[in-house]
């Protein structure tokens, strides 16, 4: 039944170089677009850089930085975005999409630091990340920032009723928050957990004005809810962090179906195994109804249909990263090797390399579909 | 119908023009052809006899258990072919590439760490549980009893006296189902190895479903040998307490029970060597260009050392665990395994530009 339900479907030996030479006029040509990776990115020196190229691997900026970035967080109007630090930093990058310059560089507040996520709200005028109060470590807070005459300016903070927070998304409103609480204490400059055996993780939906909705959890309190997608319909999918034993089933996929509580998603003990209890990503593919996975400790790219649950790839693809989605499938970064294009629209979906620089490209990617 | 039909038409012309393109632009790239030269004799001539050799030895532990549950064969034999299987199993470390890297195999033959001898309990509530347990459904338990672990603490543990008949029959379906299963598991992979798109041709013809150039490949066997690398040091740190305030751990050793701790980390380390220098120095080491002659040297030299640091433990690890001097000389193993470790971390990654688990080892 298991490979009955799994449909592992790669191209061929040629037709997978071609792809790579083929796919700049290939994008531009079907989709008339050729959107913008936008993502944090070492050099081999261990210097960090906020970048930006086109799928076809003309690179637009590549902008070095003082601290490593995680996530990237685009205003919904104007070719600016935050380029988010990662846990612990305290800086993070207000960059100009057009030619990667510099425009601002955001300090966390005393006794704050970055968790490498935030969101912009849809009017534009408002930014939110997720921050760590150091003087109660782990204690979560989203940190409020007004956007006015091109600068981000600190205006307040709100609680995100959980420890350690990590991403934060909208829900298709525009909003309402919704908070991966990571469950995990950390102090000022360190990554080191501190409560591993009372960690508090969670899923919070969360009013713009700060009000509680919804505090959920799933059944292993070891399990670090992290990353998060939401479809058009307002389906959440998250990823898991198991901090337990090595040897122990994780649901390090979860699912909250519109009106229906926060739960494992439905995952094959095959996969769910091949992911050594690390997700570093999730994206949904609205068009699709598609959610794909990144498992960079266990070198592999999942994609399920959203729906069913059916696996539709299991992928080996050496530490695998960002993940995005693009109109005929998901574009997947790698910290160790080429990036690639899976296409999805037919039954066998077909992987692709990119143009892109190989390796060294951080966690979370996004896309800029100009 | 007619308009897609053309684009697919158009489609296909595109990728021809391209391919001439293709097979210019890879013939003027001798660096990949040498990266694909490499990867496919270490995957030819290192890794696949080391598969082989492992499913041998656990065709023969099989063997050896029903041997020895039907009496045919006594206790001391019965260990002789465990070490061996364990030896072979020690030697694949360096070369986890592929399937039994995946999806929790390499739990299934062996558990380790076992911080609260999970074996030792989990062998006895399933003893009792399943008395009559086949490979089947033993496939199905825990991954803590289906392996080499399990195996060993039946054979090896202090509290199991196997010359009395009832031990025995008690103990001997769980024996012997696990030298099926890991027979059965080790055919498994190396199918996975020989198969059409398997490991083998994945490992020399690119691109391939796996690798889009030689360069990953390259890239990711040496990541497997940096990793075994530091397991190794993992493996001889735990009993030495080198995370527990320097305060010894002889039962957080792999293979105390037999101990065959540090033949293991001697047989792995010899592996890993193996994968550096290739046969005909068509290994890892034949990528370096003349201008990194100093590297290859100080790595041979790193080899060579820890080599004789493990030759000169001349007692048990328990032994050696007990007193002033022993720790001092398995400390000082430690450090040469380190300098060996590293040079492959840092500096030899660097100079063939490959990138090691950027976000597997320090994600968020």
């Amino acid at each position: 039944m298991v490979t009955n339900m799994l449909r592992r479907h790669v191209l061929g030996l040629g037709s997978l170089l071609l792809g790579a030479l083929t796919l700049g006029g290939w994008t531009v040509s079907r989709n008339g677009k050729n959107p913008l990776v936008l993502s944090a990115r070492d050099d081999s020196n261990g210097k960090h850089y906020a970048v930006g190229y086109r799928l076809d691997g003309t690179q637009v900026f590549a902008t070095e930085v003082g601290q490593r970035c995680h996530d990237v967080v685009e205003h919904p109007s104007e070719p600016i975005a935050l380029f988010v630090a990662r846990r612990p930093g305290t800086e993070s990058y207000l960059i100009d999409l057009r030619d990667g310059r510099l425009l601002q560089t955001v300090k966390s507040q005393p006794n704050r630091h970055f968790y490498g996520h935030g969101v912009f709200h849809k009017s534009g005028e408002w930014l939110y990340t997720t921050d760590n109060d150091t003087t109660d470590p782990g204690r979560g807070l989203l940190t409020v920032y007004r956007y006015e005459n091109g600068q981000l300016h600190h205006s307040g903070e709100l609680s995100t009723h959980g420890l350690g927070p990590h991403q934060v998304s909208w829900m298709p409103d525009g909003e309402t928050f919704v908070i991966a609480n990571g469950g995990i204490r950390t102090e000022a400059e360190s990554r080191k957990e501190m409560n591993l055996h009372a960690m508090e993780p969670s899923l919070v939906l969360l009013k713009r004005d700060g009000t509680l909705i919804s505090k959920e959890t799933l059944s292993q309190p070891m399990n670090s809810v992290r990353h998060l997608a939401i479809a058009s319909d307002g389906t959440i999918v998250a990823g898991q962090q198991f901090m337990g034993d090595a040897h122990e089933p994780a649901e390090l996929l979860a699912i909250k179906r519109p009106g229906q509580p926060f739960q494992a998603f439905p995952l094959e003990a095959e996969q769910r195994d091949a992911m050594a209890h690390y997700t570093a990503s999730v994206a949904v593919h609205n068009d699709l109804r598609l959610v794909a996975l990144t498992a960079p400790r266990g070198n592999r790219f999942f994609i399920w249909d959203l729906d069913t649950g059916a696996v539709r790839l299991d992928a080996p693809l050496p530490d695998c990263a960002g993940v995005g989605a693009v109109k005929d499938g998901f574009v997947v970064t790698s910290g160790q090797g080429r990036c690639r294009l899976y296409d999805c629209r037919s039954a066998s979906i077909s992987a692709q390399p990119l143009d892109l620089p190989a390796g060294l490209w951080d966690n979370h990617l996004h896309l800029k579909l100009a | 119908m007619l308009g897609k039909k053309m684009f697919a038409k158009n489609k296909f012309r595109t990728k021809l023009l391209f391919t001439s393109i293709a097979a210019l632009a890879l013939g003027a790239c001798s660096p990949a052809d040498q990266q694909a030269e490499i990867s496919t004799a270490l995957a030819k001539q290192v890794i696949l006899p080391t598969y082989s050799r492992w499913v041998e030895a656990d065709r023969a532990l099989a063997a050896s258990a029903l041997a020895f549950c039907s009496g045919k064969a006594d206790l001391e034999k019965a260990r002789a072919d465990f070490l061996a299987a364990q030896k072979a199993w020690a030697e694949l470390q360096p070369l986890m590439i592929g399937p039994l890297a995946e999806g929790n195999r390499a739990w299934q033959v062996q558990f380790w760490p076992d911080k609260k001898d999970l074996v030792g309990r989990q062998v006895e509530q399933l003893v009792k549980a399943q008395p009559n347990i086949d490979a089947t459904t033993l496939a199905k338990s825990s991954v803590v009893v289906q392996g080499l672990s399990a195996y060993e603490y039946i054979l090896y543990d202090s509290k199991l006296d196997l010359a009395n008949a009832e031990t025995k029959a008690r103990y001997c379906p769980l024996l012997e189902a696990i030298g099926q299963r890991q027979q059965s598991l080790a055919e498994e992979i190396l199918g996975r190895w020989n198969n059409k798109d398997g490991m083998v041709e994945q490992l020399s013809k690119f691109p391939n479903q796996r690798y889009a150039d030689s360069h990953e490949a390259i890239a990711e066997l040496l990541r497997v040998q940096v990793t075994s690398l530091d397991s190794l040091k993992k493996k001889l740190g735990a009993p030495l307490g080198r995370q527990t305030k320097n305060l010894p751990q002889p039962f957080q050793a792999e293979g105390w029970r037999s101990n065959t701790s540090l033949k293991a980390i001697g047989a792995s380390l010899a592996s890993a060597e193996t994968l550096w220098q290739g046969v005909d120095n068509h290994g890892i080491r034949g990528l370096l260009p003349a201008e990194q002659k100093d590297l290859a040297a100080k790595i041979d030299a790193a080899y060579g050392e820890s080599k004789r640091q493990l030759a000169a433990l001349d007692r048990p690890l328990t032994e050696l665990l007990a007193d002033e001097a022993g720790r001092k000389a398995l400390n000082d193993f430690y450090d040469s395994l380190n300098v060996v470790h590293r040079l492959h971390e840092s500096e030899l990654a660097k100079a063939l530009n490959i990138q090691l688990g950027f976000n597997a080892n320090d994600g968020d």
